[in-house]
């Protein structure tokens, strides 16, 4: 579903990716780990051109998007965004946050959009807050209204960089278990996260990521029993 | 000191009458000043590199020269620019307009520079065009957060409008002389302007709060 080849990615004389080459299943949860800086957030964004990647291709289905001629416009539309503060719109409430791009973008009527929006609402948990600002809700209500909003695009793919990392302890298991019911849904899901529990138990695959290097592409259960890398043993003991 | 204002009693709906035209010349500049200091900051923040040049030349010129200049040179030199004399009264509209533009430009250039860069990458992340992304996510809030500074500039308008009747557009101010001119006292005429222009002021002042306000009520 996804295919990344040979992704390279350079700020200036900075290299952050140094050819990473994986393929992600239709309905796979993969979840991406490694130290700071080891260039995982970079990695995702790649993969909505967010970042332009310098060198390598990434085909989202048949399409390749790295392509010139492909519209990054419509690619995005199929891929949804879930960044680690939120970047909810605050002078829109909590229902015109997901009603904005499926009626701006997609052409969808208020109603439709309304209903799919309070529908995604609900599934949050969150019908209460339609009408609030974004400004009025917690951390953790406010990463799941971003969920849902990246959800009523209705993408194939979501991306998630670290959804909880900006979280009080307490609201992270209200985002991690919508974004399991997600996984559950048979959503193509990419999360870079440090949520190590999380990884073990939702995901069906680990990268672990070192240095712009795909060190480790394993199962949860392998990974974090036998990883094979030094550095991997190192992080995780660090980690856990 | 001797204040008479009963002799010039007569005069005042000849001088109030001025309020209107100070008015139109301030809200039609302002306007004018306001669309076009959208696009020139527009321009000044696109990866087009001439068309932040342009824009930048642009304000300096307007920036750089005093307004009263720019007024007799649009007025007096209308023959020469588009081949005819315009109205006082439309090269006051168009200097003050284009001036005031090269001001706004800049407010509203540091307010869109000021949004996080999260909500356009969030748009961006839904495919949002950037014309859309920046009519309606990046602009209104630069505009929540440079609210004092163009209610600053609309006020700064509305006082230096008074310079029309250097090329004798009928404002406030040049009424108020004329009266003064005609009764042989100044001293009345001239405070009761003052007053004039110092409640249109406050008038502007209390309604820039009132817009602050409900566009704050998100937060």
């Amino acid at each position: 579903m996804i295919k990344i080849e040979n992704l390279h990615k350079q700020f200036g004389k900075l290299e952050v990716l140094k050819g990473i080459s994986t393929t992600i299943k239709e309905g796979e949860v993969v979840a991406i780990i490694g130290p700071s800086g080891s260039g995982k957030s970079t990695f995702l964004r790649c993969i909505n051109l967010l970042e332009k990647p310098t060198n390598g291709r990434i085909f989202i289905g048949e399409q390749d998007i790295t392509d010139k001629k492909t519209n990054i416009m419509k690619v995005r539309q199929n891929v949804g965004m879930v960044f680690q503060h939120f970047h909810l719109f605050p002078h829109k409430s909590v229902l015109e946050n997901l009603t904005y791009a499926p009626m701006k973008v997609k052409g969808q009527s208020k109603q439709e959009a309304e209903k799919i929006g309070l529908e995604l609402l609900a599934k949050v948990g969150l019908s209460s807050k339609a009408n609030e600002y974004p400004g009025r809700l917690s951390g953790g209500q406010k990463q799941r209204v971003a969920i849902a909003r990246a959800l009523a695009m209705q993408p194939e793919v979501m991306l998630f960089d670290e959804p909880t990392s900006a979280l009080d302890p307490e609201m992270v298991k209200e985002v991690l278990d919508v974004m399991k019911s997600l996984a559950h849904t048979g959503m193509t899901m990419a999360i870079v996260t440090h949520e190590m529990g999380f990884a073990r138990e939702v995901a069906d695959r680990v990268l672990f990521l070192d240095g712009g290097v795909l060190v480790e592409d394993a199962p949860p259960s392998e990974f974090f029993s036998n990883p094979t890398s030094d550095r991997a043993k190192d992080f995780l003991q660090k980690m856990l | 000191m001797n204040l008479d204002f009963t002799s010039i009693l007569p005069s005042l709906p000849y001088i109030l009458r001025g309020i209107g035209v100070t008015l139109q010349i301030v809200a039609l500049a302002g306007l004018l000043g306001f669309l076009l200091g959208i696009i020139l900051s527009l321009f000044k923040i696109s990866s087009i590199k001439v068309l932040g040049w342009l824009a930048d030349a642009y304000t300096s010129i307007f920036r750089g020269t005093p307004l009263v200049l720019q007024l007799m040179i649009i007025y007096f030199g209308s023959p020469q620019i588009f081949g005819y004399q315009i109205e006082p009264y439309v090269a006051a509209v168009l200097a003050f307009g284009l001036n005031s533009a090269a001001y706004i430009s800049e407010i509203i250039r540091a307010g869109i520079l000021a949004v996080d860069k999260g909500q356009s990458e969030a748009a961006m992340a839904l495919g949002v065009p950037y014309p859309k992304m920046m009519l309606n996510i990046i602009l209104p809030q630069a505009l929540k957060n440079i609210l004092p500074a163009l209610m600053n500039e609309f006020i700064t308008l509305t006082k230096e409008s008074a310079i029309v009747t250097t090329i004798g557009v009928m404002d406030i101010m040049r009424r108020a002389y004329q009266v003064g001119a005609d009764k042989f006292r100044f001293f009345e005429p001239l405070l009761l302007a003052g007053l004039i222009y110092y409640l249109m002021v406050i008038t502007l002042t209390i309604l820039g709060k009132v817009v602050e306000r409900r566009m704050r009520r998100g937060d």
